[in-house]
């Protein structure tokens, strides 16, 4: 029977299943990959809040990248603002009120022609938008569903109205923040440039005085040596005395300039140290373990020594508190928190005098 | 660049050794059930239009002799055709040699169901292959699965940030094995059950032709009983 399967002509071969189950999978195959790009299509033609969406996105950056063209231009225009404003300040003002308002008039052309640019980018993505929007309205008519469309198109315009007004009124708050900002630059390094004046003016009302001092010892001298010529020692003890008083002008002299300098760099200085204080500050508190039986009016005064680097040389007590515990608790607070490396960050000068400070211990603070 | 490395090709060739495969294995079983899906179709409504056929003039009236003799004895037949070669056949042979009508009837009862039960086996053929498809394959699937997802596990565990987008693709890959076991057998499952249901109402009717069949020899034999006994 098995063998007579072949001869008979009512039984099936196996060619023609198979051709078709093949084929069958080849379609399946072709199917999967067709149904990929139809898929993704699909969206374009869909839905229009989707492409709108889009729209929006694209809209918020390119105000951003307004702002940051914008921001740009102020950076690029800070130096020119910072710098002639200080000098001419002090001998006269209305020339710098006249610059200060030409940078102004100009600074405002400048955010006119952005805000011009912006307006016409604007205006740009807008017909752009309305263009799509327009399309879409079409295609959706023919889809029956035009008013639907518009409305949402029409609610869409106007929510982008609304942020591009935000973002203005953004870049506006932005910029008139910075203008105060530098505002207070100028006004600050202008006294700056007052103090260092008044420094100057005051080193030279010195040196003067110095040198009418000198002129009045030299010409008593001249009296002195006409009068006592003939006396060699005594001679000597002038050229002695006049040897010695270069040496103290020439002191003077240094110590102005010293003088001047200390006072160019007095405030950063100041702050350093107050940094500095402060870090030590924070690790003492840190530190210190406040004695069980300690009062809120209690307090000690602790002389502490510094290496150059910062170790920890000596601590005193300057004032006790009267409770010997407090006492030995705020000295190991400043062993425990010690080593202050961060005094080799110092300018030198800082450095010579913060190697030795006082702090105050009271319990809920450390002065 | 996303559509390109998520596609099902491109996933398929990045999968590992062993779930690939898999894959082949599942398709392989796929094409070869759906060869056998079209091979027992045509060969089930082949057998239906014969058996038609052949019912409608076995009914016409014909001489029973007239029909044996239609069927040429070296071309062995099918269906209910076969059916009743082999049973007329036995009955001719042992209408000589005997005149008991009993034993007569019995020699063709069990020829008869002898061709039956050959006509039973060439109809199902196949049709096991069918079930072991679609019983087997999302199995088979799974299996790829759980590798393809070990695999990525493990190569999670190298990278330093596990976010989804590194675990995704793996995953992806990893699913194809389970889709295309669903793939196999659920075709197989379908015209398995579809098949045997047919295969099972043909041999009902071979059934049912061979006893009608039996139930006219018996007839055939009682008047020619009757007449030795009778006289």
């Amino acid at each position: 029977m098995a063998t007579d399967s072949p001869r008979d002509p009512q039984d099936v071969g196996y060619t023609l299943p198979a051709i078709l189950a093949v084929a069958v999978h080849a379609l399946v195959v072709v199917l999967s990959l067709i149904s990929l790009p139809t898929s993704t299509a699909e969206p374009d033609s869909s839905s229009i809040v989707q492409a709108t969406l889009v729209g929006t996105e694209t809209f918020t950056d390119q105000a951003q990248q307004v702002t940051e063209q914008q921001a740009a231009m102020n950076r690029a225009a800070e130096p020119e603002v910072a710098d002639p404003t200080p000098e001419p300040e002090p001998p006269a003002t209305d020339t710098s009120q006249q610059e200060a308002q030409q940078q102004a008039a100009e600074e405002a052309a400048q955010r006119e022609a952005q805000q011009e640019e912006e307006q016409r980018a604007l205006e740009e993505a807008q017909a752009r938008a309305e263009e799509e929007a327009q399309r879409r309205a079409e295609e959706a008519q023919r889809l029956a569903e035009e008013q639907a469309a518009e409305s949402q198109a029409r609610e869409e315009e106007a929510q982008r109205q609304r942020e591009a007004e935000e973002q203005r009124a953004r870049e506006e708050a932005e910029a008139q923040r910075q203008r105060e900002a530098e505002e207070q630059r100028a006004r600050e390094e202008a006294e700056a440039q007052r103090q260092r004046e008044a420094e100057e003016q005051r080193a030279r009302e010195e040196a003067e005085a110095q040198r009418q001092r000198e002129a009045e010892e030299q010409r008593a001298r001249e009296a002195e040596a006409q009068r006592q010529r003939e006396a060699e020692a005594q001679r000597a003890r002038e050229a002695e005395e006049r040897r010695a008083a270069e040496a103290a002008e020439a002191a003077m002299q240094r110590q102005l300039a010293g003088e001047a300098e200390a006072a160019a760099n007095a405030q950063q200085a100041q702050q350093a140290a107050n940094s500095f204080i402060n870090i030590v500050r924070r690790a003492v508190e840190q530190a210190w373990i406040i004695p069980p039986g300690a009062s809120n009016a209690m307090s000690a005064t602790i002389q502490v020594r510094l290496g150059p680097s910062g170790e920890l040389l000596a601590t005193s007590i300057v004032t006790s508190s009267g409770d010997s515990t407090f006492d030995r608790s705020a000295m190991q607070a400043v062993e425990q928190a010690a080593p202050f490396g961060e005094l080799r960050d110092l300018p030198a000068e800082q450095q010579r005098n913060l190697r030795q400070f006082n702090l105050r211990f009271t319990p809920g603070d450390v002065r | 660049m996303n559509d390109n490395t998520m596609s099902i090709p491109h996933l398929i060739m990045s999968a590992s050794t062993v779930v690939q495969l898999v894959m082949l294995l599942l398709v392989v079983g796929s094409i070869l059930s759906w060869v056998v899906i079209f091979q027992r179709s045509i060969a089930l409504r082949r057998a239906k239009q014969e058996y038609n056929q052949f019912e409608e003039s076995f009914w016409s009236g014909v001489d029973l002799n007239e029909l044996y003799r239609e069927i040429p004895a070296d071309d062995p037949r099918h269906g209910a055709e076969h059916v009743f070669q082999a049973g007329f056949r036995e009955f001719n042979r042992l209408m000589p040699k005997t005149r008991n009508a009993d034993s007569v009837l019995d020699g063709v009862q069990r020829s008869m169901r002898v061709a039956w039960s050959r006509e039973e086996d060439r109809l199902t053929q196949h049709l096991v292959f069918l079930a072991t498809v679609a019983s087997a394959s999302p199995y088979i699937g799974l299996f790829g699965t759980v590798w393809g997802i070990m695999g990525s596990f493990q190569a999670l565990s190298m990278t330093q940030q596990a976010t989804l987008a590194t675990v995704a693709p793996w995953i992806a890959e990893a699913l194809i094995a389970t889709a295309m076991g669903l793939f196999a057998a659920i075709p197989a499952v379908i015209f398995y059950n579809r098949l045997s249901n047919e295969a099972a109402r043909l041999l009902g009717k071979y059934e049912d032709f061979a006893e009608e069949f039996h139930a006219i020899l018996h007839r055939n034999l009682q008047g020619r009983d009757g007449k030795p006994n009778a006289s």
